[in-house]
C-alpha cells in the first residue's frame, strides 16, 4: 500500500514538469501534450468496471487536472482569482479539450465505454472548483441523458456528477443574478425523480449521499429511510442524518418517524446505525456545547448532563412516544446500553422525585427497565443503589396520583375555559403516574412495610372513578404482583379488585344523583353480590315523571358505570389464571356483571361484556363450551372489529382448552376458513384470522390431519393470492409463519409436503384466471417457478430443526425422505395426468 | 514521453498499454456510437416505480405474538396442559429464524 501511494504521488507530481515545460520548452508544445493526454484518456475508456486500474487512473486524471488548475491559478496571481469570468489557462484548455473529446463517448454502444466516460466526467466535475460555462452546459446535457442509461452502473456515475451540479446551481440561486433559467431547477427535479424511481438501489444510494441537503430535497432524502434496500436505509442513518447537523431542525413528527423506522428496521445494521445516531449524535445536539463547523473534527463528546437528556426526550415528544409500544423505550434502552457515562452519572435524589416531569420520570423508568432486563442482572445492583426504597416510591406515587386526579377533576369541571391547556396538563400528569407504575411493577415487595403501604395506596386508587384506563390497567397489574402468586393470593387479588369495582359503582351512582330517586341506593354491593344490574331495575317506577332529557342522562350514566366497572374487571381477568368455579368472587361477578352486560342493549357495554365473558371462558371449560355458539354468533353477525374480537376469543379458548372443541363443532372450522378468505371485504378480519390460524397450527392445537391440511392450504394460497397483495398483515404474518412452522418440526414439514401439490395446482388456477388484458400477471403474482421454489425450500429437511442438533451444525446426514416423498408425489401426479390423457385420447 | 510516468502502473495484472497506437478494433469499441438512444437507455416503463421503491409498513411479527394469547398477552399459551414444555426447543428456534425479518416477497 505504501509503494502504491508513492507511485501515486510520483504520478501526481511528475507530469507537472512536462506540462510546465510545454509552456516554455520547444520540443513539445501544449497542443502536443493535450493531444497525447487525450489519447491516453481514450485508452482508459474500454476498461471494464471490475478493473480497479480504471478507477485509479480516472482518479489520477482528476487529481492531476485539479493540481494543474490550482498551479495555473496560482501563477495568475490573486487579482484574477475573484474575477467573475474564468481566466483561460493551459489547464483549463486541457480540461476543455479532454471533456469535449470524451463527451461523444457518453452515447457509445459499448457499456464500459459509457461507464468510464461517465465516470470520468462526473469525477472531474467533482474535482474542479469551476468549469467554463459552455462546457458546463454540454456536460450537464450529456450526463442528463445517462441518468436513463440501461446500465445501473452508468446511471450511478451520472448522478454523482449531476448531484454536484445541482448543488452548485442552488448556491447560484441564492444569488438572484445567477439563477437564470428553469432548466436549472429542472435538474434537481429530475434527480429527485430518479431518487424515488430508479430500479437500482446503488443509484438511489449514490444520489442519497451526493445530493445537496436543502429544504426542497430533504423530504425526498429522508423518505429513503424506508427504501427497499437495507444499505440505502442504513446510509440515511449512518451518513445523511449525521451530516445533516442539528436534528432539532427536523419536525417533531419526522424525528419520531425516523427513530421508529430505524430502531425497528428489519435489518440489524440499520437498527444499529439508528441507535448510534440517537445516543451519539442527537444527544450531542442537546448536551453538546457548540456545533462543529463544517470540516472541523467533531468535538469530544460532551459530559453527560441530565438537562441534555431531558431535552432529548422532550425533542422526541416523550409524552407520546413513551407510551406502550412507542419508540422512546427502545431508543432509551439502546441509549443506556451504549452510554455507560450516562448510566453512572444519573442521580435520582429526593429533589429529582419531588419535581418530576414527563421527561425526567421517563429517564428513571427507562433506566430502571434497562437495568432490570439487560445484561443478565449485572446492572441490578446499579439500579438498587440509585432508586429509593419501596416506601418512598409509594409516597411519591401517592403525591403524583393526587395531583393527577385533581387535574382531571379540574378539567372535568371547567368544560370550556382553557381546555387545551388543562388537557395537556392532565396528559402529562397521567404519563407521570403511568411511568411510576411501570417502575412500581418491577419492585421487590419482600419488605413488608413497603408492601402494605403500596397495597393500600393502590387499592384506594382503584376506587377512584376518574382513574384513567391505562393507569387502571397498570394499577391492577401491580396489585396482582403484590398478592402472593398462589391460589390464595389470586383470591385476595380478586376480592380486593371487586371491592374497588363496588366502590366505583357507588361513587358514580351517588355523584350527581342528588337523591332524586331510589336508584341511588341501588348500590354496587348489590351489583356484585345481588341479582341485577344497574341497568334495568327501577326504570319503570318514575318513567312518567322523568323528562326526556333526564332519562337520557340517566341512560348515559348507566352506560358509563357499566363501562368503567367492566374495564376494571377486564383488567383483573387478564391477570387471573385459576379455575373460575373455585373462586366465589369470580362466579358472582360473572353472574351479576358480565352476563347481564353481554345481554345489554347498549352495543359498547355488550361488546366489553363479551371480552370479559371470553376471559372467564378461558378459566372455565364448561363455560367455554356453553358459549361457543354465542361467540360464533358474534363473529357471523358482528361488525369487523367485533368479528376480530370473537375470532381472538375463540382462538384463545382453543389454545387453552384444546382442539376437541374444534372437532366437536364443525361450524367453528368454517368460521376460520371463512375469515381467512374474507379478503377484500374485510382485510382486517383476514389479517386477524391469519394470525389466529398460525397460532393454532404452530401451537399444535390443531393436529388432526384433515383440519390442519385444510388450514395450511388456505394459508399458503392466501400468501400468494394476488388479492392479498395489499394486505400487509396477511403477507407479513405468513412470511414469518410459514418458514417458522415448517422448520420447527419434521411433522410440520411433512404436512407442508402433503398439501404442496394441491396448493400449487390451486395457485396455478388462480394465475390462469388473471385477466392478461387488464394487468400484467407477473406484477400481480409470483411465478409458478417462484412458488415451487418456496415449496421446495420450506420442505428442505436440512433446514428443519432437529432435537439435540444445534442449528449451525454441519447437516450432511439428514433424513431426506420429505423431499423424496415430495418428488414421488410429483411423479405420481404426472403419471396420473399422463394416463388420463392417454385414456381420453383413446376413448 | 509524457506517458512514460504512467506506464509504471502496468505492474497490475491488468494492463493499459498507453504507448501503442489504438488498433482498429479498440478504436471501434471506443468510438462506435449506439444505434439509437433507446438502445442504451432504460425502458420507459422502468422510469417510474409504483412503490417509489419504498417498503410497506412493517407489521413486526415475532415469535412472541404467535406464542401468546390474544386476550392475555402475558400468559404463556398452553401453560396449563404443559404441552408447551415439549416445544421450548422449537420456540427458541422460531425466535432465531424469526429475528431475520425477511419480509420480502421475492425470494
Amino acid at each position: 500500500a505504501v509503494t502504491l501511494r508513492k507511485i501515486h504521488e510520483a504520478c501526481c507530481y511528475e507530469p507537472m514538469r512536462p506540462n510546465k515545460n510545454a509552456d516554455a520548452a520547444d520540443d513539445f508544445d501544449e497542443a502536443d501534450f493535450n493531444a497525447e493526454f487525450t489519447r491516453c484518456v481514450f485508452r482508459i475508456m474500454p476498461v471494464k468496471k471490475s478493473e480497479s486500474v480504471g478507477d485509479r487512473t480516472i482518479r489520477f486524471i482528476g487529481l492531476f487536472l485539479r493540481h494543474a488548475n490550482d498551479k495555473d491559478n496560482d501563477l495568475l496571481g490573486e487579482t484574477d482569482a475573484d474575477a467573475s469570468t474564468m481566466p483561460e489557462t493551459p489547464s483549463s484548455r486541457l480540461t476543455a479539450e479532454v471533456m469535449e473529446a470524451v463527451l461523444p463517448l457518453l452515447a457509445s454502444k459499448d457499456k464500459f465505454v459509457r461507464y468510464r466516460s461517465t465516470q470520468l466526467i462526473s469525477h472531474i466535475i467533482n474535482s474542479l472548483d469551476a468549469i467554463d460555462d459552455d462546457l458546463f452546459q454540454k456536460l450537464r446535457q450529456g450526463l442528463l441523458k445517462r441518468i436513463r442509461d440501461k446500465e445501473a452502473v452508468v446511471r450511478s456515475q451520472a448522478v454523482l456528477g449531476l448531484g454536484r451540479l445541482a448543488g452548485n446551481q442552488i448556491e447560484g440561486m441564492t444569488n438572484p443574478e445567477e439563477s437564470d433559467d428553469d432548466a436549472e431547477t429542472g435538474l434537481l427535479e429530475k434527480l429527485l425523480e430518479v431518487l424515488q424511481n430508479d430500479p437500482s438501489a446503488e443509484v438511489r444510494r449514490s444520489l442519497l449521499v451526493n445530493l445537496p441537503i436543502l429544504p426542497a430535497t430533504l423530504p425526498y432524502l429522508l423518505e429513503r429511510a424506508r427504501d427497499q434496500d437495507a444499505a440505502t436505509r442504513r446510509a440515511v442513518y449512518a451518513r445523511l442524518l449525521p451530516a445533516l447537523g442539528d436534528f432539532r431542525h427536523l419536525s417533531l413528527s419526522m424525528r419520531e418517524k425516523l427513530l421508529r423506522w430505524g430502531l425497528r428496521d428489519r435489518d440489524e445494521n440499520v437498527r444499529k446505525a439508528a441507535g448510534r445516531l440517537f445516543r451519539e449524535r442527537w444527544i450531542e445536539d442537546c448536551a453538546g456545547v457548540t456545533q462543529p463547523e463544517d470540516g472541523e473534527a467533531p468535538p469530544e463528546p460532551a459530559a453527560p448532563t441530565l438537562d441534555g437528556l431531558l431535552e432529548l426526550l422532550e425533542r422526541i415528544d416523550v409524552v407520546n412516544s413513551g407510551v406502550e409500544n412507542g419508540v422512546a423505550l427502545e431508543a432509551m434502552k439502546g441509549f443506556w446500553g451504549g452510554r455507560p457515562d450516562y448510566r453512572d452519572a444519573m442521580d435520582f435524589n429526593d429533589k429529582f422525585w419531588e419535581t418530576l416531569s414527563a421527561e425526567s420520570v421517563f429517564v428513571a423508568r427507562s433506566f430502571n427497565d434497562f437495568c432490570r432486563t439487560e445484561g443478565n442482572g449485572k446492572y441490578e445492583a446499579l439500579v438498587e443503589e440509585k432508586l429509593p426504597e419501596v416506601t418512598k416510591i409509594a409516597y411519591f406515587l401517592e403525591r403524583y396520583l393526587s395531583v393527577m386526579i385533581e387535574a382531571i377533576q379540574r378539567a372535568n369541571n371547567q368544560d370550556n375555559v382553557g381546555e387545551d391547556e388543562e388537557e395537556e396538563d392532565t396528559v402529562e400528569q397521567e404519563f407521570i403516574v403511568e411511568q411510576l407504575l411501570h417502575i412500581v411493577l418491577t419492585l421487590d415487595y419482600s419488605d413488608e412495610v413497603g408492601r402494605r403501604k403500596m397495597f393500600a395506596l393502590l387499592r384506594q386508587a382503584l376506587s377512584i372513578p376518574e382513574l384513567p384506563d391505562e393507569v387502571t390497567k397498570l394499577t391492577v397489574e401491580v396489585l396482582r404482583d403484590i398478592c402472593a402468586p398462589d391460589n390464595a393470593g389470586e383470591k385476595e387479588f380478586c376480592s380486593v379488585v371487586l371491592e374497588a369495582v363496588a366502590d366505583v359503582h357507588d361513587a358514580i351512582v351517588d355523584d350527581g344523583a342528588n337523591g332524586d330517586d331510589d336508584e341511588s341506593f341501588h348500590s354496587a354491593r348489590s351489583e356484585v353480590s345481588g341479582n341485577s344490574t344497574p341497568t334495568r331495575k327501577g326504570k319503570n317506577t318514575k318513567d312518567t315523571e322523568m323528562s326526556e332529557e333526564e332519562s337520557r342522562d340517566k341512560a348515559i350514566k348507566e352506560i358509563m358505570i357499566n363501562m368503567k366497572c367492566l374495564h376494571i374487571v377486564q383488567c383483573m381477568l387478564t391477570n387471573v389464571e385459576g379455575n373460575l368455579q373455585q373462586n366465589d368472587h369470580l362466579v358472582s361477578m360473572l353472574n351479576n356483571l358480565v352476563v347481564p352486560a353481554v345481554r345489554s342493549h347498549e352495543a359498547p357495554v355488550r361488546e366489553r361484556g363479551l371480552v370479559c365473558l371470553g376471559l372467564c371462558a378461558l378459566l372455565d371449560r364448561p363455560l367455554a363450551e356453553e358459549n361457543l355458539t354465542l361467540f360464533i354468533h358474534f363473529f357471523s353477525k358482528g361488525h369487523a372489529a367485533l368479528q376480530i374480537t370473537a375470532l381472538q376469543i375463540l382462538t384463545d379458548i382453543l389454545n387453552v382448552h384444546g382442539a376437541q372443541l374444534l372437532s366437536s363443532n364443525p361450524t367453528l372450522l368454517k368460521v376460520y376458513v371463512k375469515a381467512l378468505r374474507s379478503g377484500s371485504r374485510n382485510p382486517e378480519v383476514q389479517g386477524a384470522a391469519t394470525v389466529a390460524v398460525s397460532k393454532l397450527l404452530l401451537g399444535r392445537v390443531v393436529t388432526d390431519s384433515e383440519t390442519s391440511s385444510e388450514l395450511l392450504k388456505t394459508l399458503i394460497i392466501a400468501y400468494f393470492d394476488p388479492s392479498t397483495a395489499g394486505n400487509q398483515s396477511v403477507r407479513q404474518a405468513l412470511n414469518y409463519f410459514l418458514p417458522v412452522f415448517c422448520y420447527s418440526r419434521a411433522e410440520n414439514q411433512d404436512l407442508m409436503r402433503s398439501v404442496a401439490l394441491d396448493t400449487l395446482h390451486a395457485l396455478y388456477n388462480i394465475r390462469e384466471g388473471i385477466d392478461d388484458d387488464e394487468m400484467d400477471v407477473d406484477d400481480e403474482m409470483a411465478s409458478l417457478n417462484t412458488i415451487g421454489a418456496c415449496l421446495v425450500d420450506w420442505t428442505d429437511p436440512r433446514k428443519c430443526y432437529m432435537p439435540g442438533v444445534p442449528m449451525d451444525a454441519d447437516r450432511k446426514n439428514v433424513n431426506g425422505d420429505v423431499h423424496l416423498d415430495f418428488a414421488s408425489d410429483i411423479l405420481e401426479k404426472l403419471n396420473g395426468n399422463l394416463s388420463s390423457k392417454y385414456m381420453s385420447h383413446h376413448s | 514521453p509524457e506517458t512514460a510516468t504512467r506506464q509504471r502502473k502496468e505492474k497490475e495484472p491488468f494492463e493499459i498499454d498507453f504507448t501503442s497506437a489504438l488498433d482498429g478494433k479498440l478504436a471501434e469499441t471506443i468510438f462506435t456510437q449506439a444505434s439509437s438512444n433507446s438502445a442504451i437507455s432504460l425502458p420507459k416503463k422502468d422510469w417510474k416505480s409504483k412503490t417509489r421503491n419504498l417498503l410497506p409498513d412493517d407489521k413486526h411479527f415475532n415469535s412472541k405474538q404467535l406464542l401468546s394469547l390474544f386476550l392475555k398477552p402475558k400468559a404463556r399459551m398452553n401453560s396449563k396442559r404443559n404441552r408447551f414444555n415439549s416445544r421450548i426447543g422449537t420456540s427458541s428456534h422460531a425466535a432465531q429464524s424469526g429475528s431475520v425479518h425477511a419480509a420480502d416477497m421475492d425470494e
